[in-house]
């Protein structure tokens, strides 16, 4: 297992009026052998990121790294593997559980094939017996599996897995959490692992990074993110979770209603930092903060405490809770 | 296209008497030219150019030979010139299609724009450039038949090619190391062979007819050989004559090719949408199973909303009736809010709809009792009932932008609501819209009024959804996962602004959603559902007590930001079962630890503490010690 690094990753789709930047220019690091949590709201670039690891979109510039050496041709991104969030358009229809995972090992022989097949499934908790069916004979959480056994085969370095239990019922959700898990102790994995869920996240995350507009907010060992979180996207995140015994009554700091309540058009991203329009801390809130609607705090990010790109990181944020 | 599919093509009569001509044309190309072929050669210098007799019934050419003999005989080599064309053109248009998925970009480029470019000839004269260019002669007019559809079917390939080239799994695939071509013949190809089919078959049917004008010009099959054209050619020259000569090849050629096109039809209808018909299960299969129903607890007081053992069933694939909405019983209390949790396909969407009488046509809705808004809709008319309910209840939407009209104005389509129900004029409608959009904080509301659907991000436009509920004052807002597609932040929002409306205006609501602590954020009372009914019902507080062991399984499997990361989740083995075998008796039995003996008899819903009911023989006492930290740590 090896370290996948982003430097300056920016992906770019799209010219003229239309033009947009979902990646703009992260920095992130998966140390080889434990798993990463990317999280941010729809739009915000992850599954693109992901993609342009992978080679599935091309990106603008900047460079990704496995150890240090570029990943260049197809053969180097191989060894990146990508799961996919809908197991149900994953998987081809046609094709039953074994050829498809078969497909993805190289060079082996014909009888060597089909005990390694036997040896995916059951690593990932199918009965091998399963080999012989069409994805249409499974359910959400066995196609899942399927496809995280498909990428494994591939005899990644790093494992990529987008939003792979959004699509999966509550009850199954967990199984594959499990697995997640469980797979990444036992074969030492490097995953990079998105999902718009916090406590998904932070059930199998070791490093959370936190990711609004294209770029990297906030990223460092997942407790410190979760209880001082050093960014105020993140703590609007969290206070906004669901979660028994919080009533929707209570308000919190991004329901101050001077506040947008929307992501800004990716297509027209505000000037200085980003969040301004929606930070409860921000110029909208305390008119004498100025610089961040004229100073991109991403510059600086990497001085800040949790890589913040914050110009008040390093305050501890006391949020004034607004009346109602 | 599976098996049944094929089958239900030839059972579509339309499909079945071109599948049948074509097998009665099919032996008649094989066994005519062995029984008749040395008869329709035989010249007759004593019966030249004649009328029909009794023993030639269609007449002879000028040489004598008998005209039927030589249509039938001419089969063969009519069919098999056609098939041969159709088969150059289907192998050259896959070639050309899935070429630009095995080039690199702009090589692929270059392919589609040359095939979009042939594609502009007419078909006719592409063939006619061929055939020149091929030489006179079948073999010719083979290619050139064969060629000139290449472009149009080339295409077809490239536009289904580029659908399924969309899709993840062949992103997999190649993500995988999967190389081009195998990509193509494994992932590809067979994804798309259903309109290839129906086209190709289409296809043979307009080759024929495109070689049937070839040879009738001289250009195609060249004598002695002869075809329809030929024999069509012939036949025309003395159709004052004998008009049978021209007739009988020109009916053959008609006939077949009708039966190529009807029959590439009729697959193309089995393949796509396959036609509904409204049915009725009878009544005897009702009854038999109200039986052990849910029912609706003792009502004291008014309700907004009351069913009683709820049932919506479907006609099953395989015959019978399936039902995912199974005996359900729900009360709605005037201003209350409700939630309904369960996976998906429990049925949780079903009774919402059935609820609102918005149930599918296919759908049979029945219940023992059902009074929604103090209106009882069975036994009236549909649209009497649309009209009564109408106003008084509003759904909201997972996807609210299916639910959108795309090609309108927002604000004209919520001010239809009152126009349609309250005949209220153009201008006040519209005010009250803009006004409505303001109650749900949609900024900038008149200008937002103007805008269409898709201009409005996915958590505005949930917003406009509950604005339309709100254009008439509805006694019951049924909100059908109206978060699920939308960012926490923006989750938190929606909910938000359901609360309010509810408290400004009293109504009640019903929030339908796959994750209970969003229904525990919102609601007062929970309902789960499992496998079409309710297994447990019971006050938000009361979580941390629930009894039944789906209810707990699914509060213990769900990670919250205080789940212990070093154990693991708990989880629910296997699967919940299809609507059509669902397990006699309790329907979670083949996944509870706690099943025995007496769940093999289904339980009805019982009282297990105040409020609280649950379908179990073995309630659960103990609380749920994971639930009961989080309810009572809150946020930490
Ligand atoms: N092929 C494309 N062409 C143009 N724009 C694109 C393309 N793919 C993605 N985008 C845009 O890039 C931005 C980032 O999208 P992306 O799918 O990475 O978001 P995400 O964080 O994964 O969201 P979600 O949680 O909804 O999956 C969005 O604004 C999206 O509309
Ligand atoms: S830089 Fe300013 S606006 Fe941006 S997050 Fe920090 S305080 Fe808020
Ligand atoms: S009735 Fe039996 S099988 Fe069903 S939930 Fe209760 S204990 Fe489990
Ligand atoms: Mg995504």
């Amino acid at each position: 297992m090896r370290e996948l690094s982003f430097e300056g990753t920016t992906v770019r789709f799209g010219s003229g009026r239309s033009a947009l930047t979902a990646v703009d220019g992260v920095d992130l690091t998966v140390p080889a052998g434990s798993v990463v949590g990317l999280v941010g709201e729809s739009g915000s670039g992850k599954s693109t990121l992901a993609k342009a690891a992978v080679g599935l979109v091309p990106t603008t510039s900047g460079e990704i790294r496995l150890d240090g050496a570029p990943l260049r041709t197809r053969r180097d991104r191989r060894r990146l593997q990508l799961v996919f969030q809908d197991p149900h358009a994953s998987l081809d229809p046609r094709m039953t559980v074994g050829e498809s995972i078969a497909e993805a090992l190289r060079g082996r022989r014909r009888s060597a094939r089909a005990a390694e097949v036997a040896r995916l499934l059951e690593l990932v908790d199918l009965d091998p017996a399963r080999a012989r069916s069409l994805p249409s004979g499974l359910s959400g959480g066995q196609r899942q599996r399927v496809a995280l056994a498909r990428a494994l085969a591939a005899e990644p370095e790093v494992v990529l897995a987008d939003e792979i239990t959004s699509a999966l019922d509550v009850s199954v959700q967990g199984s594959v959490l499990n697995l997640v898990r469980d797979l990444q102790r036992r074969l030492g994995l490097t995953i990079l692992f998105i999902s718009h869920n916090l406590s998904v996240v932070r059930y199998v995350s070791d490093v959370i990074a936190v990711m609004y507009l294209g770029r990297i907010v906030e990223a460092g060992p997942a407790d410190a993110v979760l209880s001082s979180p050093r960014h105020p996207y993140t703590r609007t995140l969290l206070d906004a979770a669901p979660a028994f015994g919080v009533a929707l009554d209570d308000p919190v700091p991004a329901d101050d209603p001077r506040l947008d309540t929307e992501a800004p058009s990716p297509h027209d991203p505000p000037t200085g930092c980003r969040f301004h329009r929606r930070c409860p801390i921000g110029p909208l809130t305390r008119p004498e903060r100025t610089i961040c609607a004229e100073t991109d705090p991403q510059p600086g990010a990497p001085d800040r405490p949790h890589r913040s790109a914050c110009h008040f990181a390093s305050e501890t944020l006391t949020l004034e809770v607004p009346a109602r | 296209m599976g098996r049944d599919q094929w089958r239900a093509a030839l059972r579509n009569p339309v499909g079945a008497a071109a599948a049948g001509l074509l097998v009665l044309l099919a032996v008649l190309a094989v066994v005519a030219p062995i029984l008749w072929g040395d008869a329709a050669e035989e010249t007759d210098p004593a019966a030249l150019s004649q009328g029909s007799t009794s023993e030639h019934p269609l007449g002879t050419d000028a040489l004598g030979r008998d005209i039927m003999l030589r249509v039938l005989v001419a089969t063969r080599y009519s069919l098999g010139l056609a098939l041969l064309a159709t088969a150059i053109c289907v192998v050259a248009g896959v070639l050309l299609g899935v070429l630009p998925a095995v080039l690199g970009r702009r090589a692929g480029r270059l392919v589609t724009g040359t095939v979009n470019l042939a594609v502009a000839f007419p078909g006719l004269l592409l063939a006619l450039f061929f055939a020149v260019i091929f030489g006179v002669g079948a073999r010719g007019a083979v290619l050139a038949i064969g060629l000139a559809g290449a472009p149009s079917f080339a295409r077809l390939v490239q536009t289904n090619v580029a659908a399924v080239s969309g899709r993840d799994f062949v992103a997999a695939a190649r993500l995988a190391g999967v190389g081009r071509f195998r990509l193509v013949a494994r992932h590809l190809l067979p994804n798309i062979g259903e309109p290839l089919v129906v086209n190709a078959t289409v296809m043979a049917g307009s080759a024929l007819l495109a070689f049937a004008g070839l040879s009738f010009l001289g250009l195609g099959v060249q004598p002695p050989a002869y075809d329809w054209g030929r024999l069509l050619g012939e036949g025309l020259d003395r159709i004052y004559i004998n008009p049978a000569a021209a007739l009988a090849p020109g009916v053959a050629v008609v006939v077949a090719g009708l039966a190529f096109t009807l029959l590439g039809e009729s697959i193309a209808q089995v393949v796509g949408v396959r036609a509904v018909r409204r049915r009725r299960p009878p009544v005897g299969d009702q009854a038999a199973a109200a039986a052990a129903a849910g029912s609706a607890p003792e009502t004291p007081g008014d309700t907004v909303l009351v069913a009683d053992d709820l049932r919506v069933g479907f006609p099953a694939p395989r015959g019978g009736w399936t039902y995912p909405v199974d005996g359900v019983g729900l009360t709605v209390r005037p201003g209350e809010t409700v939630g309904i949790v369960g996976e998906s396909g429990s049925g949780k969407s079903l009774t919402a709809l059935a609820v609102a009488q918005l149930a599918p046509d296919t759908a049979d809705v029945t219940a023992a009792r059902l009074e929604v808004a103090g209106v009882e809709p069975r036994g009236r008319p549909e649209s009497e009932v649309r009209e009564l309910l109408g106003t008084k209840v509003a759904m909201v939407f997972q996807d609210p932008m299916t639910s959108f009209n795309p090609s309108m104005r927002v604000g004209t389509q919520l001010a239809e609501v009152t126009r349609v129900h309250e005949g209220q004029g153009r201008r006040a409608a519209l005010a009250r819209a803009v006004d409505r959009l303001r109650t749900v904080r949609v900024p900038a509301p008149e200008r937002r009024a103007h805008q269409y659907p898709h201009e409005f991000s996915g958590g505005m436009r949930q917003r406009a959804m509950v604005a339309m509920g709100l254009m008439s004052t509805p006694e019951l807002i049924i909100a059908d996962e109206p978060t699920t597609a939308l960012d926490v932040t923006v989750q938190r929002q929606v909910l938000r602004l359901l609360k309010d409306v509810q408290a400004e205006t009293g109504a009640a609501v019903v929030l339908i959603s796959h994750d209970i602590a969003v229904v525990a954020q919102l609601c007062e009372r929970v309902v789960v559902m499992y496998a079409g009914r309710v297994v447990e019902e019971l006050p938000v507080g009361q979580l941390g007590a629930a009894a039944h062991p789906y209810t707990r399984a699914l509060l213990a499997s769900v990670p919250d930001l205080a789940t212990d990361r070093e154990r693991p989740l708990a989880t629910i083995p296997g699967r919940p079962p299809d609507p059509a075998d669902r397990p006699e008796g309790c329907a979670f039995a083949p996944r509870c630890a706690f099943a025995d003996d007496a769940c093999r008899v289904r339980p009805g819903l019982a009282a297990v503490a105040p409020e609280q009911r649950a379908a179990c023989w073995h309630p659960r006492s103990q609380p749920l010690d994971l639930v009961l930290d989080v309810l009572s740590g809150g946020r930490s």
